[in-house]
C-alpha cells in the first residue's frame, strides 16, 4: 500500500511537470498532448470516490495555476474522475476479482486497458477543448483538436504505461 | 437523525463531486483577466521557478534563429539611423535655430526581461516574464521584443510578472497602418498563431497588401510607431460599416526569448487627466 502511494505520489510530481511542458506543444496545428490524465487512470479502483475527486481536482488545480486556465483542467479532471468508475464498470467484468487494484496493461490485459482508457481520453480531450472553446464559433477546428489530441494522447499513454509498468521486474 | 447522517455518508461521493465542480466552475467563469490574484497564475513564486529552470533548458533550441533576426534588425536599423541623422542634418542647415528637435520617446524607457513560460497552443494564451514589482514593473506596462509588439503586462509578481499575449481575444490594441491617421483595433481570432484581424477600420480606407500597420500611440502603454503586422489582405467577418483587414504579425510568438517592458514615466501624469474633472481636483487635495 505505502510503496503504490509513493509510486503514485512521484508519478503526480513528474506527470504535472511533463504537462506543464506539453501544454506548449501544438503538434500540427492542432493536436496537444493530455499526459497527466494518466494519474487519474491509474488510481487504485478500491479507493473510495472521495478520494479519487480530490486528487484529481488538486491535480487539476495545480495545471491551471501553471498555465493560467483557473478551473478548466480542475473541472475537466474532476468530471473525468467522475466518470471513472462506470467507464471501468463498463469494459471490466465484475467477476473478474483482481489481486491488483491498479488499472494498467498487467492487470487488464491489453484489450480491456485500450478500450478503457481511449474511453476516458476521448471523454477527457472533449470536455477540455468544450470548456476552452465555449466563446468561440469555431467548431471545426475543437472537432479537429478533440479528435487529433485524443489519438496523439493515446498512443503516448500506451508508451507511457509499459514504461511505468513492473512486469520487467516479474520476469527476472 | 441517524438517518439524514447515514444518507450524507452513503452518497458523500456525490457531494464531494458538486463541491468541487462548483469550485472549478466559480474559478473559470471569474475568468476576467484584470482582476485575478498572483497566486493563481503563473506570476506566483513557485511557478516562476520551475518556469525559470525549465526555459534555462528549452531557451538554447532557438539561440539560433533569434540571433539571425537581431542580425537582420540591427543592420536594418543603423541603416535607419544613417539615413535619418543625414536628414536631420540637413534639415538643420535649411533652417538653422529655429528646428528644436525633442526627441519623442523622451518619457519611455525600457526593462529587459527574460520569458520564462509562453504559449501559443490555448485561446487564451499568456506569457511570464521574469521581471516582477522588484524591477519597477506595474500592470498595463507594454511588452516589445525585437521584431515588434508582444503584448501587456497583467499581473505582477514579486519577481515575476504575467503579460496578456496579443494571442489572447482579451487583449485589443489600437493601431494604424503607416501613413494614414485612420486607426483599427488589433484583435486575435484564436486560430492560427501567425494571423491577427485588424478591425473597425473605414470603408473607404485605401490599402495595399504590405502595408505596414503600427501602434497609434492613443495610449500611455505603447509609445506611436512600433511595428505590430504587416496586411496580407482583407479578413472575411467584415461587419456591416467597417473594413476588416487580415495582419500577418511581425514577432515570432512561438520563439519569444528576450522582451522588452515599456515604462512610462508620464503615465499617472495622463491617466489623472483622463479622470473627470472633479475626480482629479478630489485627488489633488488628498495628496498633501
Amino acid at each position: 500500500m505505502t510503496k503504490t502511494i509513493l509510486q503514485l505520489a512521484v508519478l503526480f510530481v513528474v506527470l504535472i511537470l511533463v504537462q506543464v511542458m506539453c501544454y506548449k506543444i501544438l503538434l500540427l496545428g492542432v493536436a496537444i498532448p493530455l499526459v497527466f490524465i494518466y494519474l487519474i487512470l491509474r488510481l487504485p479502483v478500491t479507493w473510495h470516490m472521495n478520494i479519487t475527486l480530490t486528487v484529481a481536482f488538486v491535480m487539476g488545480l495545480i495545471v491551471d495555476v501553471f498555465n493560467n486556465t483557473p478551473g478548466m483542467n480542475a473541472l475537466c479532471c474532476t468530471l473525468l474522475a467522475a466518470f471513472r468508475e462506470p467507464v471501468f464498470a463498463l469494459f471490466v467484468p465484475r467477476e473478474n476479482e483482481m489481486n491488483n487494484p491498479i488499472p494498467c496493461v498487467d492487470t487488464l490485459g491489453f484489450g480491456a486497458y485500450l478500450k478503457y482508457m481511449s474511453t476516458l481520453v476521448v471523454i477527457f480531450s472533449t470536455l477540455i477543448f468544450l470548456v476552452q472553446a465555449f466563446t468561440l464559433h469555431n467548431w471545426p477546428l475543437t472537432l479537429m483538436r478533440i479528435g487529433a489530441s485524443s489519438l496523439l494522447t493515446i498512443v503516448l499513454l500506451l508508451a507511457l504505461d509499459s514504461l511505468v509498468s513492473t512486469r520487467r521486474e516479474k520476469r527476472l | 437523525m441517524k438517518n439524514l447522517l447515514d444518507f450524507f455518508v452513503k452518497h458523500s461521493a456525490w457531494f464531494v463531486l458538486m463541491l468541487y465542480v462548483i469550485l472549478s466552475c466559480v474559478l473559470l467563469v471569474r475568468n476576467n483577466p484584470y482582476q485575478q490574484s498572483v497566486y493563481l497564475t503563473s506570476a506566483n513564486a513557485v511557478c516562476a521557478t520551475v518556469y525559470e529552470g525549465l526555459s534555462s533548458i528549452t531557451d538554447y533550441f532557438h539561440l539560433k534563429g533569434i540571433n539571425e533576426e537581431l542580425q537582420e534588425r540591427n543592420a536594418m536599423l543603423e541603416m535607419e539611423v544613417v539615413d535619418l541623422r543625414a536628414q536631420v542634418n540637413d534639415l538643420k542647415m535649411q533652417l538653422p535655430d529655429t528646428l528644436q528637435l525633442q526627441p519623442v520617446l523622451q518619457h519611455f524607457d525600457f526593462v529587459v526581461a527574460h520569458v520564462i513560460s509562453n504559449s501559443i497552443a490555448q485561446t487564451n494564451n499568456y506569457i511570464t516574464i521574469n521581471r516582477g514589482e522588484a524591477d519597477g514593473i506595474k500592470p498595463e506596462m507594454g511588452v516589445v521584443d525585437q521584431s515588434g509588439v508582444v503584448g501587456v503586462v497583467n499581473v505582477v509578481g514579486k519577481h515575476s510578472a504575467r503579460v496578456i499575449s496579443l494571442l489572447n481575444p482579451d487583449m485589443r490594441l489600437s493601431c494604424k497602418l503607416r501613413d494614414s491617421e485612420y486607426f483599427g483595433s488589433m484583435v486575435w481570432d484564436g486560430g492560427d498563431p501567425r494571423y491577427a484581424v485588424l478591425e473597425e477600420l473605414p470603408m473607404h480606407l485605401t490599402y495595399h497588401v504590405g502595408d505596414t500597420v503600427m501602434t497609434n500611440g492613443f495610449s500611455t502603454v505603447f509609445p506611436e510607431g512600433i511595428i505590430v503586422g504587416t496586411v496580407v489582405g482583407p479578413a472575411h467577418n467584415g461587419r456591416g460599416n467597417f473594413l476588416s483587414l487580415k495582419v500577418r504579425l511581425t514577432t515570432n510568438f512561438s520563439q519569444l526569448s528576450s522582451v522588452r517592458v515599456i515604462t512610462n514615466d508620464m503615465a499617472e501624469e495622463l491617466k489623472a487627466l483622463e479622470l473627470p474633472p472633479g475626480d482629479s481636483i478630489a485627488r489633488k487635495e488628498d495628496k498633501p
